[in-house]
This record gives structure tokens, sequence and C-alpha cells, in this order.
């Protein structure tokens, strides 16, 4: 009996940890869903890569300061099925993303809704993230109103 | 820069590397058999675990166990062994400074000392007590210690995304 029960436990952990494994990791692991964060800057690095991609900005503040932030997004795959393909984002183009703040306090964002330099608005977060704007879909849904 | 660190680079700006970080499905679908191949890999090391335990399978002797487990254990071990390193070609340089893959190879380490040191001892004698329903101490220690490093092994590579 209590060999079922751990067989049963066993199987139960799988089935939790599959979706898990799929999303490689939540929005909430690392995001805080209550700080929303618009950022403004030029691209000075861009990561197109799995698990997840990483672009970085130079965001100039309202004391002329420059810092540079990471902003996260979804893997190459879900990009690229968003039309949001590999040579988007080139070194020295600004872009507008709205994120939210990493719970570290760092100067991280998970990109949520990116203005490309072209005018098109693009959805960045990872499949079924449990985050802003995911509704079980592979495209994601824009937030509507944007975050200030 | 160290020598193992400059290796990881290496791995991490190759060609092969790069188109597995930057591809839309080959990570994803590399990610997913690892996973997979989890449950054959200490799926079938658990049942011979807990059988020593006493827990399951009381009246079949471990070596009858052993011959029908060890063949899946040993395919599933070359294919999770395949995909953890495609997975880890792809990010080497960010693998080489991250705490849960150095967490992760220290219990792989560990789990395969656990082996070379039960199959050197206990084991050897193992047809003298093959079918009791619970295995001497020496073997339950073994038994416990591959499954807490398993499992510890599977938390850590998970905390990778994480850490």
């Amino acid at each position: 009996m209590k060999s079922r029960i751990a067989l049963a436990l066993g199987l139960l952990t799988c089935l939790v940890a599959a979706p898990a494994a799929y999303a490689h990791h939540s929005f909430a692991a690392e995001f805080d869903g209550s700080k929303p964060t618009r950022l403004v800057g030029k691209i000075t690095r861009v990561e197109w890569t799995n698990p997840h991609s990483y672009f970085y900005v130079d965001v100039i503040d309202a004391k002329g300061q420059v810092a540079n932030w990471g902003c996260e997004g979804a893997g190459p795959g879900a990009l690229s099925r968003r039309g949001w393909k590999k040579g988007d984002l080139k070194i020295g183009d600004t872009i507008v993303v709205d994120g939210y703040r990493a719970k570290d306090g760092s100067n991280l964002v998970d990109a949520r809704r990116v203005t490309l330099p072209d005018g098109r608005t693009v959805y960045g977060g990872s499949p079924g993230d449990g985050g802003p704007g995911d509704n079980g879909t592979d495209q994601g849904a824009l937030p509507t109103a944007p975050a200030k | 820069m160290t020598l193992l660190q400059h290796l990881c680079q290496l791995l991490y700006d190759s060609g092969f590397g790069t188109m597995i970080r930057e591809s839309d499905y080959a990570y994803s679908i590399i990610e997913s058999v690892h996973v997979i191949t989890i449950t054959l890999v200490v799926g079938t090391i658990a049942v011979l675990d807990l059988r020593m335990l006493g827990l399951v399978l009381r009246p079949i002797s471990i070596t009858r166990i052993a011959r029908a487990v060890f063949p899946l254990t040993w395919s599933g071990f070359v294919i999770i062994f395949v995909s953890g390193f495609l997975l880890f070609w792809a990010e080497a340089a960010k693998m080489y400074t991250s705490p849960a893959f150095r967490t992760k190879l220290i219990l792989l380490a560990l789990v395969g000392l656990n082996p070379l040191i039960f199959h050197s001892t206990v084991y050897r004698r193992v047809h003298q007590w093959e079918t009791l329903h619970v295995s001497p101490w020496r073997a339950r220690v073994a038994a416990i210690a591959s499954l807490t490093l398993w499992g510890g092994i599977i938390v850590a590579g998970r905390a990778i995304a994480y850490f």
C-alpha cells in the first residue's frame, strides 16, 4: 500500500513537472507582476537564445544618467512564430519595452510588449509562463493598455 | 580565464552550439527528450532500489529484477547523456558559472561512485541475499543513497533555470 502511494506521488510529480519544464521557468519565479515598467532605450546587445532570449538597452533617466537594462523574452521558437525574427533587433536601434521588474531589484525586466523600430508591437512573453498577457496560446495577448 | 572556462566558451561559441542555442525547435526537442528519459533512467533504478528496501516486488529476486531493468537503464543513460551534453554545448559558457549546474555535476559524480562501492562490496555476495524480502543494511544504505542522490540531481537540473 505504501509503495502504491509512493508510486502515485511519483507519477503526480512527473505530471506537475512536465509543463514546468516546457515553460522553462514561470513568470512569477523571477518577476513581480505588480511592478510594470516602461523602458525606452537604445539596444546594446542581443542574445537570441534558448531557453529565453535577452536583449539589453541603454536607458537615460530624468537626471541624464545612463543605465543598462536587461530584457528577458521567450525563446527563438516562440518569438519566430509571432513574426519576430532574429534580425529585427539591431544594435543602436531605439525600442520601447513594456515589462515587469525582476523580484531581486536588478536592472532586468520580463519584456511582455515590445515596440520595434518599424512600429510593430510584439508580445514577448514565454508561452504558458502564467505572466501578464499569457492566454495559453503561442501568440499570447498583448496588454491593451501599455504598462506605466 | 581558467582552461575549463576557456573550453566552455569555445563550445558556446562553436557553430553547432550556437545553432542549438538559437534554434526554433531543436533546443526544446532535445530538452524534452532529456526530461522524458529521466523516467526511464531514474524509474528503472528506483525499482531496484525500492525492491532492496523491501517496498516492491518482494517475491522476485534482486538479480532477476536487475537483469530485467538494466538494458533499459543503460539505453536510457546513453540517451540522457547525449541529450544533456547537447544542452550543455548550447549553453556551456553560462553553465560554467551556474551554481545549480555545478551542484548537479557533483551529485552525478557521487551517484556514479555509489554503484562502484555497492558492486565491489555487498553485491558480490548477492546470491546469498537476493531472495530476502528486505536486503541487508549495506544494500539498503546504497538504495537510499541512490534514491536521494537521483532526487537531488533532478532538482539541481531543474534549478539551472532559476540560478
